[in-house]
């Protein structure tokens, strides 16, 4: 009992430390690296009992970096240090303003609330104008013809779900390239392609027949590769012995998973064995730690590329207290060119353990059905001439303030500007 | 408790000595795979790798007959030891039963229930389909993740040695130093584990008591409190045993104990059973626009399956008690 109550005192204090550190004060950023060069002043790391580098420990990502880098920092590599305390500034502002509530009404109110709260990265700026560092441009490279294909197909179903909701009446940004009409007979229709991201990506559909139609995040199956913190932050425990890699990713606010990476010359699976994080291949080089990651599901999603993902990571202790993680993403049916990504990870108390093992998401995830279970509700009211027909509601890719900062106006995300 | 499990703590001693003798000497080396000492480089027993139980705890912990299926109704004759298959598992033939098994409960080969906590596990076992968090691809606790018919990986580092399972993805970190336990209760417990000779004892707490121990309905509360020894029987078979207490469920502790095997395929590798999809039909079906399961068509055997819930054990109901 006692232990309880002060574990109890002990979590109360976790949540107003983390409250503090929320009010994203300015921080000094001198002595922070340039790039990938570890901390300054930090002891090297000792190698494993066994002779391997040592990768082991709890990390995660202390700085917010934009994965492409904005149009106004175009010929910047780095933020400076003005730039950052204003950036950090701004963000506040708008995640501390209440005054929008009431403007957009409850469609996208609601379709916000929980976002807002969780998929919203409450970290100072970092250094970095863009986590891309090739190409040099900071973006992703352009689409092959054929995915932009796929993206236009996704898109034109997405807005014909659409057209009949307040969005597209009141021509909101999210119906951008459509108009308002009556419901669209493809509301019958499965989606071109299978509904592979959380809704935050950019991939949700208007529609919930059934559980597939809420896309990943809804359905507690998020977590993917590859995976470089994103909005909600991410720890990841690395566990070693030789030949053998582990990696726990405890991601996307309660989905996470467990990675296993053999190191070994052996071949991938066959390649109509398709996984959800694909099939890891791991190999020492000097001391990173190369893998080498395929046969990905096409139920998966990075950025357009789905099951002809490959991806490369590369994992090197810098020093005692940092890993540099630098990602290629290759796949010539989306990309017109490979392209690379460079994360700094901060090593983290193990004392404190301040690491969830626990997905739990699904667990509990008393969402998704009573979600689907309020449409039948919905259609039955309309048949009846209770309620409004379906298909005028939007319950997703909505827009407005879904991922915490506002799809348009003076308070979208500044950092994307 | 002492006299109990004498036994198996004397057949333990012998394992253990001939292990000594095995470790002493072996070094274990399979075509296409790396050589795998029997030792870590500081010199304990070399646990990394994949393992599996082979036997039937995931059925039922205790030793058991077999049975026409996992769910039976009585069958044309009055007798209890003739029931048939029941609609859920109708269609599934004899690879719908459920195996024999001698049990892996150490002793008199019984889980002493008290008079209540024994009613609840014979409610579970008849609404097993409605109440087992296996079939919902819940988080599976420990123990019951360790004799699960899916392969698990050992990765044995320098301060915490990682289970990582197969089934849904998950995974514990036994802490073999000084961390604070969870800020709240949990699914796979909280695992800290030290060295005696060349046993792991790892000791587990801060359960949530959602758990089950296999499909017969055999549970236990958030008081559950575990007590595990790994102990090596040769490079790749390991002595597992558990001893289980929980005050509110049972009137002593009790202990299971099995072997655990090395998967020796040379191209081994842990595959995902991300199962969270898997159940969706079953978690959700029934809320879909258009339901997917009606009836069975052409030559294709028809099956009208009313299987009702009862009071109680609704979509979640059960569970959230």
């Amino acid at each position: 009992m006692r232990r309880r109550v002060l574990e109890l005192l002990g979590v109360l204090m976790m949540i107003m430390a983390v409250t503090v550190l929320l009010r994203l004060a300015p921080i000094p950023v001198a002595g922070q690296a340039q790039r990938a060069q570890g901390q300054a002043g930090a002891a090297p790391a000792a190698p494993t009992p066994w002779g391997e580098p040592d990768l082991q420990g709890i990390w995660t990502t202390d700085y917010e970096i934009p994965l492409q880098r904005p149009a106004r920092y175009a010929d910047q590599e780095f933020f400076t240090d003005e730039e950052r305390a204003e950036l950090d500034r701004e963000r506040a502002r708008i995640i501390g303003s209440d005054q929008r509530r009431s403007e957009r009404g409850s469609e996208q109110d609601v379709g916000g609330a929980y976002s807002a709260a969780i998929f919203l990265s409450h970290k100072h700026m970092g250094r970095r104008t863009s986590l891309i560092v090739d190409p040099p441009d900071g973006r992703v490279p352009p689409l092959t013809p054929e995915a932009q294909q796929r993206r236009d197909a996704i898109r034109e179903y997405q807005l014909a779900l659409l057209q009949a909701t307040d969005v597209c009446s009141n021509n909101l940004p999210a119906c951008a390239g459509g108009q308002y009409g009556p419901p669209s007979p493809r509301m019958a229709e499965p989606p071109p392609y299978y509904p592979a991201t959380a809704a935050a990506a950019g991939g949700a559909f208007n529609r919930s027949d059934g559980p597939e139609d809420r896309g990943l995040g809804e359905r507690c199956m998020s977590a993917r590769l590859p995976d470089f913190g994103g909005a909600a932050g991410y720890f990841l425990r690395i566990v070693q012995s030789p030949g053998t890699v582990s990696i726990f990713y405890d991601t996307g606010q309660g989905q996470g998973w467990q990675r296993v990476i053999p190191v070994t010359d052996r071949p991938h699976l066959p390649s109509h064995v398709r996984q959800w994080w694909g099939d890891p291949r791991g190999r020492w080089e000097g001391n990173t730690l190369v893998v080498d990651t395929t046969n990905f599901s096409p139920k998966t999603d990075y950025q357009g590329s789905r099951e002809n993902l490959h991806l490369v990571e590369r994992w090197t202790r810098l020093d005692a207290e940092t890993i540099e993680y630098v990602a290629t993403m290759e796949d010539p049916t989306t990309w017109t060119s490979p392209w690379t990504v460079a994360v700094e990870l901060s090593q983290q108390s193990n004392e404190a353990n301040r690491f969830y093992t626990e997905p739990r998401c699904h667990e509990g995830n008393y969402g998704l059905p009573g979600l689907l279970a309020g449409e039948r509700a919905m259609e039955r009211a309309f048949a009846e001439g209770r309620g409004p027909d379906p298909a005028t509601r939007c319950t997703a890719g909505c827009g407005g303030f879904a991922a915490g900062f506002a799809d348009s106006g003076a308070e979208t995300n500044p950092v994307q500007r | 408790m002492r006299n109990r499990f004498r036994g198996s703590t004397i057949s333990l001693a012998l394992a253990a000595a001939a292990v000594s003798a095995v470790i002493a000497v072996s070094m274990t080396r399979i075509a296409g795979q790396a050589a795998r000492p029997a030792r870590t480089a500081d010199g304990k027993p070399n646990f990394s790798g994949i393992w599996q139980a082979l036997n039937e705890a995931h059925w039922d912990l205790e030793a058991h007959a077999a049975r026409p299926g996992m769910v039976t109704q009585p069958g044309p004759y009055p007798f209890s030891f003739a029931e048939v298959p029941a609609a859920p598992v109708l269609a599934l033939g004899a690879a719908g039963g459920v195996p024999g098994s001698i049990g892996v409960v150490d002793g008199d080969g019984t889980i002493p229930y008290t008079p209540e906590a024994a009613a609840t596990k014979q409610e579970n076992a008849a609404n097993w389909i409605d109440r087992d968090p296996e079939l919902k691809c819940y988080l599976p606790g420990i123990p019951r993740a360790m004799y699960m018919p899916y392969p698990f990986q050992i990765v044995q580092g320098t301060n915490k040695i990682q289970m990582a399972y197969a089934f849904t993805s998950t995974a514990r970190t036994i802490h073999l130093d000084d961390v604070e336990g969870p800020p709240d209760d949990t699914f796979m417990g909280h695992s800290v584990g030290r060295w005696e000779g060349d046993t792991l004892v790892v000791d587990v707490t801060d359960f949530n008591g959602k758990n089950w121990f296999d499909r017969a309905g055999n549970f236990h509360s958030e008081a559950l409190h575990l007590v595990e020894r790994f102990t090596p029987i040769s490079a790749d078979a390991i002595h597992y045993e558990v001893t289980i207490e929980d005050p509110n469920v049972f009137t002593r502790p009790w202990q299971i104990s099995m072997p655990l095997y090395r998967r020796l395929e040379p191209n081994m590798q842990l595959m995902e059973y991300r199962c969270i999809e898997f159940v969706e039909e079953f978690l959700y079906g029934h809320v879909r626009k258009e339901q997917l399961v009606k009836r069975w068509e052409g030559e294709t055997i028809i099956v009208d399956i009313t299987r009702k819930v009862p009071p109680g054990n609704a979509f979640y109901d059960w569970y959230r008690k």
